[in-house]
């Protein structure tokens, strides 16, 4: 009797097991084909990876989609990837047209949390400590007026790369030699950020935002990393005062958020 | 003693049955089934295990929302008032690709803190009883059974049952196609993670998926994902095989009425309720027992409870 159950069970359990082995090969060949055909495309101006993202081969295995950079993003800017884009479901990104980027956490808070390293804090640390140190070597006997923590966060964060910008000089409005007058992106969009003059230590809304310039120059003045970045410059063409991204450029995204034009004028290309 | 702590007791020669005199409702001198219906509407462990589920998924979901800093991320990995906690097999699975791709080295401190930690936790209170006790799968999973055992009572479903050791295969073949494919396959397809983040993050279509497992086992297997499928469990129950948190039996109480089975997950591991398959006095509940209480709910003869093994040798 005994025989015959152990029997039945093996069967059982080989026929079975191989239904489970197919399904899995299926649920393997489906990760490969999906990850084949949008790992190309995935990494996109409106899909840029969150400050300090390693490589994107290493970056879909080593997220391991717990959402914590998501959690602690002050002004939540970073999202966590639909169903649509395949393998790379649940992985973190950001839509800088939607919310970008504005550093206003200080201290690349979502790098520094990630358990995984696939947002690689160690440059950035590095980094800062380095300036600190350079920065009290300078001082020499003023030493004890030099605020490390300033000097740290403007060091770490000028060397976020999640991009560069580039300019679309077709729809451009200082390519056109246009002004501005009134609230950038209307008084319902929702994104927000701290504005390089801004005294406050948080982020506030774009919508509450009045600008009047004679010549648009609003990605150029509302970038948290400035003349390092991108300035204002005659065009080659018309003489027309327009924007020019430099290479300390940070792909933070803020100039994409302010950009008054209906399509964005301007874009981050992913690094 | 060791050897008592480590052995199911499985391979020894059967204890003699019980006679009918000695029968608890005999003892008691009540009718079989009066002593045996006597605490089928008992709900204590059951209560008490979905308040503390339902909590500490709020918690999560409060957490986020309210910005609070308690309970962050989600059970793929979390931060627990600033002590990290990682996902048992999203974390093998993690360790298993970069061993290969030489990534491993930069994972962080606080990505082994947490995953030693967890495994700590987990060792202490019986591996899988994080299956019955957070996730959320689960839960759901258990109404989903309440259709499927009404199906069946109306004979309008046919009960289906796999081998147990299917669950080894999906274990190391995910762990496999993790390696093969370099991407975290599972976690696409992971109840768990699917549920919890849906939960605090919002909707995605995987729900769906999730949907349509919990009709499979409504209305085909019961509780086919958490009995043949979850590598999570599994991972758990090798974590569970020591643990020292586990369910009690003891023969003297038993009536062999096989009410425990009826509602256990994993009914194989209460193999010693049955009339002349007990080889011990007291047999510890196997590694793939959630601790979820069900049996310890409805037992009438209260031989089977929540026990700390080896606490006795200690005392």
């Amino acid at each position: 009797m005994e025989k015959k159950d152990s029997g039945l069970n093996r069967r059982n359990f080989l026929k079975s097991g191989l239904v489970a082995t197919g399904a899995l090969a299926l649920a393997g060949a489906g990760a490969f084909m999906l990850d084949r055909n949008t790992a190309q495309a995935r990494v996109r101006p409106d899909f840029l990876r969150p400050p300090g993202a390693i490589n994107e081969k290493d970056f879909i295995y080593g997220c391991i989609k717990c959402g914590l950079c998501v959690q602690i993003c002050p002004v939540q800017a970073i999202k966590l990837a639909k169903a649509g884009e395949g393998v790379a479901f649940g992985t973190p990104y950001i839509n800088p047209r939607i919310q970008a980027c504005d550093f206003s956490c200080d201290a690349l808070q979502c790098v520094e949390t990630c358990p995984t390293a696939v947002l690689n804090f160690k440059p950035f640390k590095e980094a800062g400590l380095a300036a600190v140190e350079k920065a009290t070597q300078e001082a020499g006997a003023d030493f004890a007026k030099v605020n490390p923590f300033e000097v740290q966060k403007v060091a770490m964060k000028q060397i976020v790369r999640m991009g560069k910008a580039r300019v679309n000089t077709e729809t451009c409005l200082a390519h056109h030699g246009l002004g501005f007058k009134g609230v950038s992106r209307g008084t319902d969009f929702r994104g927000i950020y701290r504005a390089p003059e801004s005294a406050d230590a948080s982020a506030s809304p774009l919508a509450e935002k009045q600008f009047d310039r004679e010549v648009c120059n609003l990605c150029i003045t509302e970038c948290p990393i400035g003349p390092k970045a991108i300035v204002q410059e005659p065009s080659r063409s018309n003489g027309n005062l327009v924007p020019k991204v430099l290479d300390g450029c940070t792909g933070c995204g803020v100039c994409v958020m302010v950009c008054p034009t209906r399509e964005t004028s301007i874009i981050v290309e992913p690094s | 003693m060791l050897n008592d702590y480590f052995s199911s007791g499985k391979n020894k020669e059967p204890l003699k049955p019980k006679s009918k005199d000695e029968l608890p409702h005999s003892l008691l001198g009540i009718s079989y089934t009066e002593w045996r219906d006597a605490k089928k509407k008992n709900h204590k462990w059951r209560n008490i295990r979905w308040g503390f589920l339902l909590f500490m998924n709020l918690l999560f979901v409060v957490s986020f929302t309210f910005d609070l800093s308690v309970l962050e991320g989600s059970l793929s990995g979390s931060r627990l008032i600033g002590f990290y906690l990682m996902d048992p097999f999203n974390a093998l699975q993690l360790l298993a690709i970069s061993s290969t791709t030489g990534y491993i080295g930069h994972l962080t401190m606080n990505f082994w803190i947490g995953l030693i930690t967890i495994f700590l936790f987990w060792f202490i209170f019986g591996g899988r009883g994080y299956c019955s006790w957070m996730c959320p799968y689960h839960f759901l999973s258990e109404l989903a059974e309440k259709v499927h055992l009404y199906l069946v009572k109306k004979k309008k479903i046919r009960e289906r049952t796999y081998n147990i050791g299917l669950k080894l295969v999906f274990f190391i073949g995910f762990l496999l196609l993790a390696v093969l494919t370099r991407n975290l396959v599972f976690e696409d397809l992971n109840m768990v993670g699917i549920v919890s983040k849906a939960m605090i993050y919002g909707p995605s279509l995987l729900l769906l998926w999730v949907l349509a497992m919990l009709l499979f086992e409504a209305f085909v297997s019961r509780r086919f994902w958490c009995r043949y499928v979850c590598p999570i469990g599994t991972t758990w129950s090798f974590v569970g095989k020591l643990s020292p948190v586990a369910i009690k039996f003891e023969h003297d109480k038993c009536g062999y009425c096989l009410e425990c089975q009826k509602v256990c997950l994993v009914p194989h591991e209460l193999w010693f309720v049955q009339r002349g398959k007990a080889t011990q006095d007291v047999h510890f509940v196997g590694s793939d027992c959630t601790r979820c209480g069900l049996c310890v709910d409805v037992c009438p003869g209260n031989a089977l409870n929540y026990a700390v093994k080896g606490a006795s040798a200690l005392v």
